[in-house]
């Protein structure tokens, strides 16, 4: 591509970048908190929500109101913005909404597998699948006993299909190994996203690349909080690591050799970006967890990507930023619902 | 035209509503709409306010309505419209009609769940009977070994294989059929191919008829398929699938004998379904065609029962709790109206302790309501697009009425074009009652809400097109043109007139191309046409040097006349708001500065039309030049338009020079000195005596504020002044910036009225080339076919004089008019700052009603 999409940005995508704007103009504000943080039910928390931008999203239901209603209520105004976005984009936008779509579509293949694994309905399942994720053949995957299986029976014409290669195996699918799938699955779509990112060039490259960078780095530090004390390997353990992340290389085997958090904290103290985010984790009780310490610098990523123009970032941050709006509404929610106030205020704050 | 004038006065009331019969208190003042609520609980956030459960329970109510509406428009029975007139319903009847209404949902939802599932059931049997009838087929061809069958996906050689070969093998031969959406067969056949290897076979044929889907009501193509495959584990993989694809899958039969019996059963049952589903359908067609009789009724009923509420959300509770207190804006006028609703809301709910009211005094700036009619309101709206008029400030709409249909006409003028205007109007006018226009879409509705505009829009272009004598561009002989051509001709005078002058004889009218009639030759010149311009101008070709003059000249005088008008205006407000000082200190440097320069302008222009005739013509020195030299000075002696011109020309010139720094620091001064208790200003003090004795502005700004509350509320104007702290610096920053903008725009906004002269120039030209261009041409053809030609000629004539000449330079005429208004005119004294009186009036909602039924 060429340099200055200043140029031509315009032409093909500049619909689609005014409407995302529009739409992230219109995401909660403060004051919206604020407010929703004082609802004493549910109901109360309907009526507020009608005055912003979801509308009467939640007029056709009928009572009771529960958390898992607004819920998919909200996730079906997510995706009915996000299909729109999706159906008029022209082709490098399109591919980039396809790589967005890739990463729900293998958390729902795990979701479904693990469905089948504790012999659960697909109906039931499919409930729950994030709707972003969605495709026609996710409903088969409980045919597939070992990966291999699973990509030339089901997945071989989905996007995810690329991202199996190093994942074929004749093992049969257990809670761990289904969890080392995922983890590969993501491994290779992660880099695979990068790469598209990076070879797109431009500012979508700049804006795009820290926050993938982001985002595997993110899930090295999980993956390896997440294997301590079970059977998973230091070597398996470095091989699920994405590598385009900053931690890549001297990092990732660093964290390969970490055995408990305390040394984690150590790999990240050498890094400027992730030592203040570690050190804001409180320990115990008191402080925020490390997830959430994550979740607040990906939504100050992701509202910065707003402050450039002609590039496909913003797109990938307002779905991120209304996911975690929706994460936060359901919060409140939650704490509403199950009157557990005190711990109603722990929802991150979208600047 | 008093209550035009100026906006009604406004006073703020306290309702003292009884908590009991509030809500009949409301009804009564939403059907009368007589006073605007002011929200007494602003920082109270929506759901917290008091009556959130009643307006919960109308919206339940109104989503209730809206599924019954949903249900009755999807079976397609008219909903008729009931009367809007009825009031909101009782508390007693609400919780009734909210127990019939949900009782009517649940039944509602009941009999469509019934009736879906029987239609389910329906298109299921359907399916299969269908699917039965194609695969017969399939089998057929496969006991007949067709050996290449080419929908078989490709096989190895045990392919051929029929039931009894299979038996044979010992292996278990099981079929899946069913049908399929028409866009995932071809995905459902690799699929099937990727899992199961090829051990199985299938075929499909595309379903002739379309069937709906259940799920999504679509009417779609379907194919019937046909899986034949061995083995259980398969099977099993094969039932996956097919559930991964949402097939419908149904039992095969394996016998022939069986396959007739599933026939027969299913017919029988299919007829059955068909009554049934007919009784329900009957059932629900009743029930919902009682629902539509109440429906537009209980809709509006709620609607307004809801709009009590949310202004009850916005009372505050008394001390006691036992009565609410509203605060109002109402209009002085209507106070009576106001305690006479009062008393019959009280009375309606049979309360013993009445509800009332009473006024407050208040600093607040109260909305502006100016009542209009259906005349008027066209006019208004142009006036409160540019700004809501501040509170009782003096309403431009008044002047806008004559003045902007004028001004338009001025740059429209074309009698014959008006005259269609005008009748296009009149056509609207008179059928104003029509329903057809008051639903109709977004241009006609424009066109209709400016009725009254066009009509005078149209009124007046006639007759701004006499005066220009043009019609469709051709100008009319009414009274006979008052230029002679005979008396150019030598014959008629004497020889001794012959000498002096330049005449005409035979061979100069056969040898020249232009002739010039000289109307200093006595006879040529018979005195003035009676009305407007002489139509011999269209024969001559300076005819466009002459309308261009004549034309400038008027643009400015009536652009200088319009907004000296404004300033005058602006003196009006001074007076009302008791800023005399204004007056002196503002408005009549204003004056002065324009009269002075351009008022000046105007004399010359007349006085050179009245003194200087035929004989003195070439003698009359340029305005222009005249103009220009009084800022000049030119040393050396220039021709007058009269004796001692220069001693005038200085003497305004002094006068206008003087006024620019009155204007600057005049009020940034005086104000100062009031504030310093006027002393510290020993220069200025004695010059303005006269201001001091009757201008009460310097009581207020005494900061003496129980002076204030004891006199008349209405004294609003001077009231803002007490509040702001002194600021002398911004004060003469304002005064400075509306002084620059003031004087620049003298220049500037006289220039900008040459608009008058160069769209009706443009207009006038435009449809003069639009004659040329058809008219002319379609004339001049022969007599034979001439007729012919001439009646396309004519329609295309018609079409572009209505499209371009009355629709697009209409516009154009509109636009600019309107801009004269709002900048010219109306920054001279118009503030605008206002907010508009919007009453709680159930009339307000109901417009909206017919909408969300329909």
């Amino acid at each position: 591509m060429l340099e200055s999409a200043e140029l031509y940005f315009n032409v093909d995508h500049g619909y689609l970048e005014g409407l995302v704007r529009g739409c992230k103009a219109s995401l909660l504000t403060q004051q919206d908190y604020v407010n929703l943080v004082q609802c004493e039910t549910l109901e109360d928390l309907k009526i507020h929500l009608q005055t912003t931008d979801y509308g009467n999203f939640l007029a056709n239901e009928t009572n009771p109101l529960t958390v898992s209603k607004i819920d998919t209520e909200m996730r079906k105004k997510l995706c009915r913005e996000f299909e729109y976005f999706r159906n008029h984009s022209l082709d490098p936008l399109s591919t980039f909404f396809t790589y967005m779509t890739c990463s729900y579509m293998i958390d729902n293949v795990i979701l479904l597998m693990n469905g089948a694994l504790q012999k659960k309905s697909v109906k039931e399942i499919l409930v729950k699948c994030h709707p972003l994720g969605r495709f026609t053949e996710m409903e088969a995957v409980n045919i597939a006993e070992t990966p291999s299986d699973l990509f030339s029976a089901v997945l071989v014409e989905t996007p995810l299909a690329p991202f199996f290669q190093d994942c074929m195996s004749e093992n049969t699918l257990d809670e761990l190994n289904i969890e080392i799938l995922r983890n590969k699955l993501y491994k290779s779509y992660l880099e695979a996203f990068y790469k598209f990112c990076k070879n797109h060039g431009d500012v979508t490259a700049e804006i795009m690349c820290p926050i993938l960078e982001f985002e595997a780095d993110r899930r090295a530090f999980t993956i390896t909080l997440n294997s301590f004390g079970t059977e998973l390997s230091k070597g398996d353990r470095e091989t699920l690591y994405p590598t385009c992340g900053k931690l890549y290389p001297e990092g990732l085997r660093l964290l390969a050799q970490a055995e408990d958090f305390e040394q984690m904290k150590m790999v990240a103290d050498h890094y400027g970006v992730y030592k203040p985010l570690f050190e804001a984790v409180g320990d115990g009780s008191g402080g925020k967890s490390l997830e959430d310490v994550f979740y607040e610098h990906e939504v100050k990523m992701n509202v910065l990507a707003f402050s450039r123009q002609f590039h496909y970032g913003v797109f990938y941050a307002y779905t991120k930023l209304k996911e975690q709006e929706m994460r936060n509404i359901v919060w409140i929610a939650e704490c509403i619902s199950q009157r557990h106030r005190t711990k109603i205020n722990s929802y991150i704050p979208i600047l | 035209m008093g209550s035009l004038f100026r906006s009604e006065t406004m006073c703020l009331a306290q309702l003292f509503l009884q908590s009991g019969t509030a809500y009949e208190c409301l009804s009564a003042l939403g059907e009368k709409g007589l006073v605007q609520f002011r929200d007494l609980n602003q920082n109270v956030s929506s759901f917290q306010r008091k009556f959130v459960g009643e307006v919960k329970r109308c919206e339940e109510l109104e989503r209730i309505l809206a599924y019954l509406v949903q249900e009755i428009n999807r079976a397609d029975i008219p909903l008729p419209e009931g009367e809007t007139s009825l009031p909101a319903p009782p508390l007693k009847q609400v919780l009734e009609m909210q127990e019939q209404l949900q009782k009517l949902e649940v039944e509602l939802r009941e009999v469509t769940k019934n009736k879906e599932k029987l239609r389910k059931n329906l298109l299921e049997l359907i399916e299969y009977t269908h699917m039965l009838r194609v695969t017969k087929t399939f089998v057929k061809r496969n006991v007949e070994f067709e050996p290449t069958y080419e929908e078989f996906p490709s096989l190895d050689g045990d392919s051929l294989l029929d039931y009894s070969c299979m038996q044979r093998l010992g292996a278990k031969l099981g079929f899946v059929s069913g049908l399929i959406h028409q866009g995932k067969v071809e995905a459902f056949e690799k699929m099937l191919w990727r899992v199961c290897k090829g051990y199985t076979i299938l075929t499909y044929a595309e379903l002739d008829e379309p069937l709906e889907d259940p799920e999504t009501g679509e009417v779609i193509k379907w194919y019937v398929f046909l899986i034949s495959f061995w083995g259980e584990q398969i099977g099993h993989k094969v039932k996956k699938i097919c559930d991964c694809y949402h097939c419908h899958v149904y039992p095969y039969p394996n016998t022939a004998e069986e396959r007739r019996e599933i026939q027969e059963g299913l017919n029988t049952r299919i007829q059955d379904l068909h009554t049934v589903l007919h009784k329900t359908e009957d059932y629900l067609r009743q029930v919902l065609c009682k629902a539509a009789e109440s429906v537009y009724t209980r809709v509006i009923q709620v609607k307004k029962m809801k709009a009590i509420y949310h202004i009850l959300n916005m009372c505050s509770f008394d001390v006691t709790n036992k009565c609410l207190i509203a605060e109002v804006w109402c209009p002085e006028a209507d106070l009576q109206g106001l305690r006479r609703a009062l008393e019959e809301g009280s009375r309606e709910s049979g309360a013993t302790i009445p509800s009332f009211m009473n006024t407050i005094p208040t600093k607040e700036t109260p909305p502006t309501l100016i009542r209009t009619n259906k005349f008027t309101e066209g006019f208004q709206n142009i006036v409160d697009a540019y700004g809501v008029g501040s509170y009782r400030e003096v309403n431009p709409a008044v002047f806008t009425i004559i003045t902007f249909p004028f001004l338009f006409a001025v740059m429209f003028g074309d009698c014959g074009h008006g005259f269609v205007m005008f009748l296009f109007a009149l056509l609207l006018v008179l059928n104003e009652n029509h329903p057809r226009l008051n639903q109709s879409q977004e241009i006609m509705r424009m066109f209709f809400h400016g009725r009254y505009i066009l009509l005078l829009m149209g009124l007046f272009s006639v007759y701004t097109g006499l005066i220009y004598n043009d019609c469709f561009s051709k100008s009319v002989n009414l009274f006979g043109s008052g230029w002679s051509v005979a008396a150019m001709y030598s014959a008629n005078h004497t020889p001794a007139e012959r000498q002096e002058m330049v005449l005409w004889n035979d061979s100069v009218v056969r040898h020249s191309r232009l002739l010039q009639l000289d109307p200093s030759v006595p006879g040529v010149f018979r005195g003035p046409y009676p009305l407007g311009i002489d139509p011999i101008w269209n024969l001559a070709t300076n005819r466009l040097t002459f309308l261009n003059s004549f034309k400038m000249k008027m643009s400015v005088i009536l652009g200088i006349i319009h907004m000296t008008f404004g300033v005058v205006l602006g003196i009006f407000n001074h007076l009302h708001f008791r800023k005399k000082f204004n007056i002196y200190l503002v408005s009549i440097p204003e004056l002065l500065f324009m009269l002075c320069m351009f008022g000046y302008l105007i004399f010359m222009i007349i006085y050179k039309w009245l003194v200087y005739s035929a004989e003195t013509s070439r003698v009359a020195p340029s305005i222009l030049i005249e103009f220009i030299n009084m800022f000049l000075f030119p040393t050396s002696e220039t021709s007058t338009l009269y004796s001692g011109q220069g001693h005038i020309q200085r003497l305004l010139l002094a006068v206008t020079a003087l006024s620019v720094p009155v204007l600057f620091l005049g009020k940034p001064l005086f104000l100062l000195w009031l504030h310093n208790g006027r002393s510290c200003f020993g220069i200025s003090r004695s010059g303005y005596t006269l201001v001091r004795k009757d201008s009460e502005e310097e009581v207020s700004l005494l900061g003496s504020q129980d002076i204030e509350e004891g006199t008349n509320q209405m004294e609003d104007g001077c009231r803002e002044m007490t509040s702001e702290e002194f600021n002398f610096g911004e004060i003469l920053m304002t005064q400075a910036i509306h002084s620059i903008e003031y004087c620049l725009g003298c220049i500037s906004n006289t220039a900008s009225y040459l608009r008058l002269w160069a769209l009706s120039l443009a207009h006038a030209q435009l449809s003069d080339v639009l004659w040329a261009m058809l008219m002319r041409v379609g004339l001049r053809v022969d007599t034979t076919f001439g007729v012919l030609l001439l009646l396309p000629v004519i329609a295309v004539f018609a079409g572009l004089t209505v499209l371009i000449l009355l629709i697009m330079e209409g516009l154009s005429a509109f636009l600019h008019a309107i801009r004269l208004h709002w900048v010219e005119f109306q920054n001279k004294f118009y503030v605008g700052a206002g907010t508009k009186f919007i009453p709680f009036s159930f009339r307000l909602l109901s417009s909206k009603f017919s909408d969300d039924v329909a």
